[in-house]
């Protein structure tokens, strides 16, 4: 499955540009979608799950084209998680499974055969018979990931699967997208950059609407390489003076004072040294080269 | 799939509010006679059954599912809001049919018929009212859901349906629309069963019905 997105661009009829212009190509495998808030992940995630028409520009899935005339065949290949999302409150979660997999047309014996492997590959076996509203908003997302596994997809979108969940429903889900991820593309769009760090090879950094880095994690973190620096200051009001200065990637506050790691195109005029950058410092450093 | 419609479009709140709204209904609305049943409760009914569809859809977008539902086949789609329709529609009409009863439990109407002043029977009057409810409590419950969804918000379609509710039950919509006005039924002439006329108001809500149901599939197209 490959997705190729061409000189896209999304504006509202508030005349708001959220995708500018954008260019991206999204292989097999877990892809990620890295950005601030309102970069444009979930305009562009609307789009490629036919939600949204875009402005001008083309998307294309394994060469069909999107436009109406071709939504059925695309629409029957996605699977798609969106960000908020209240599933039938009163319902079961087998129930709830069982409605949604009816209508997106799975055949009934095949589609409680796909809910029995889904729910004990996201270990909700035992909650299947507890109403939605009663369920944990960790568990909650696990259902909502197998909902949109139901259709069997060949193309998965999660927008911000992690977000508000504690450390290990986090991992869980990261670990489930992994497992599912097998002969599938997952567009997986977050802002936690240890999330994409975790299980991606492949991401795309977005800002204001526009694509700042498409390619592989360790490209991006080797242009990070010779840029990220750690320097120790005395107190916090020569740590604030450093902050104006640079971007700042971390900060500690240690026995010696303050530890401050921070990203420079050049070797900033203070006593520090060079390290070696991580996905975040990377995140850090495309996003400051753009403004 | 019928039990999980019923779950999902009917949740107990509404059938609380609903039914509290009958029994209001019945002990407040005074009537002396038996045919003025029907009169007391169709328009009330009308708006019970605007409120009680308006979200027939749009709590899918309210929900944030209507997402999920743009990637299933269209017709999948259409065939839930049915079935979600058919469901609540019938309990309206149980409520209904109920609210019939519930006048006479409190207010304890006389009869007409039983006082040889009338040659329609109580029971004739009763299915009369059945039959002309069944129409009324479709046009507007669609209607409520067709505005709804057309404007994605709820609140807009009821306040949509409630203007229409107003001018079309009014002195004025009696004299400007006459027999073809949505509430014939309440404007008929009681004392003269064999006048018929109100009936074209019921036909045309039942066109105005198939109308919406040809225009559903666009709007969910379009606008779910």
């Amino acid at each position: 499955m490959n997705i190729k997105v061409n000189d896209l661009t999304v504006t509202f009829k508030n005349k708001v540009t959220a995708i500018n212009h954008a260019n991206l190509e999204i292989p097999n495998g877990i892809f990620g979608l890295l950005g601030e808030n309102g970069a444009g992940k979930t305009t562009l995630m609307r789009v490629l799950t036919t939600v949204l028409s875009p402005t001008s520009g083309t998307v294309s899935m394994d060469g069909i084209l999107y436009c109406e005339g071709n939504y059925p065949i695309i629409q029957h290949r996605i699977g798609y998680l969106p960000q908020e999302i209240d599933l039938y409150p009163g319902l079961t979660v087998q129930e709830c499974l069982e409605y949604m997999g009816d209508l997106a047309g799975v055949p009934k014996d095949e589609c409680r055969k796909r809910i029995q492997y889904y729910l004990e590959e996201t270990s909700l076996t035992e909650h299947r018979n507890k109403k939605m509203k009663q369920l944990s908003g960790g568990m909650k997302r696990r259902v909502g990931l197998v909902q949109a596994l139901m259709n069997e997809p060949k193309f998965l979108i999660v927008d911000e699967p992690t977000t508000g969940l504690d450390p290990e429903e986090r991992i869980r889900i990261r670990n489930l997208l992994v497992d599912f991820s097998e002969n599938r593309t997952v567009l997986f769009s977050t802002h936690v950059v240890e999330d994409l760090a975790a299980v991606c090879n492949q991401l795309a950094v977005m800002k204001k609407g526009k694509f700042l880095y498409a390619g592989s994690m360790k490209e991006l973190v080797r242009k990070a390489k010779g840029h990220v620096w750690i320097c120790q200051v005395r107190d916090e009001v020569q740590a604030r003076e450093v902050e104006k200065k640079y971007h700042i990637s971390s900060k500690q506050l240690s026995e010696d004072g303050v530890q401050i790691r921070l990203i420079s195109e050049k070797m900033p005029n203070i006593d520090c040294v060079p390290v070696e950058p991580t996905l975040e410092d990377a995140y850090i450093y495309i996003s400051g080269q753009s403004t | 799939m019928m039990s999980i419609e019923r779950k999902i479009s009917l949740p107990a709140y509404k059938l609380v509010y609903a039914f509290c709204f009958v029994v209001i209904l019945s002990m407040i609305r005074g009537i002396s006679l038996s045919c003025e049943i029907g009169v007391a409760m169709e328009a009330p009914m009308a708006v019970l059954a605007m409120v009680f569809c308006a979200d027939t859809y749009t709590q899918e977008i309210i929900s944030k599912r209507s997402e999920i539902h743009r990637l299933y086949p269209l017709k999948r789609r259409l065939r839930s809001i049915v079935l979600r329709m058919v469901v609540q529609e019938i309990v309206l009409f149980l409520f209904s049919a109920a609210g019939y009863g519930m006048f006479f439990l409190f207010q304890n109407p006389q009869s007409l018929y039983k006082a040889g002043q009338s040659s329609e029977s109580e029971l004739h009057m009763f299915l009369t009212f059945l039959a002309a409810m069944v129409v009324t409590l479709w046009f507007w419950g669609m209607l409520s859901n067709i505005l709804s969804c057309l404007s994605r918000n709820m609140w807009a379609g009821i306040g949509c349906c409630f203007v229409l509710w107003l001018v079309t039950n009014s002195s004025f919509g009696e004299k400007i629309l006459g027999s073809w006005n949505l509430f014939s039924y309440t404007f008929r002439n009681i004392t003269d069963s064999g006048d018929i006329r109100w009936l074209c108001g019921k036909v045309l809500c039942l066109i105005l019905c198939i109308l919406m149901a040809l225009l559903m599939p666009k709007l969910i197209k379009k606008r779910g």
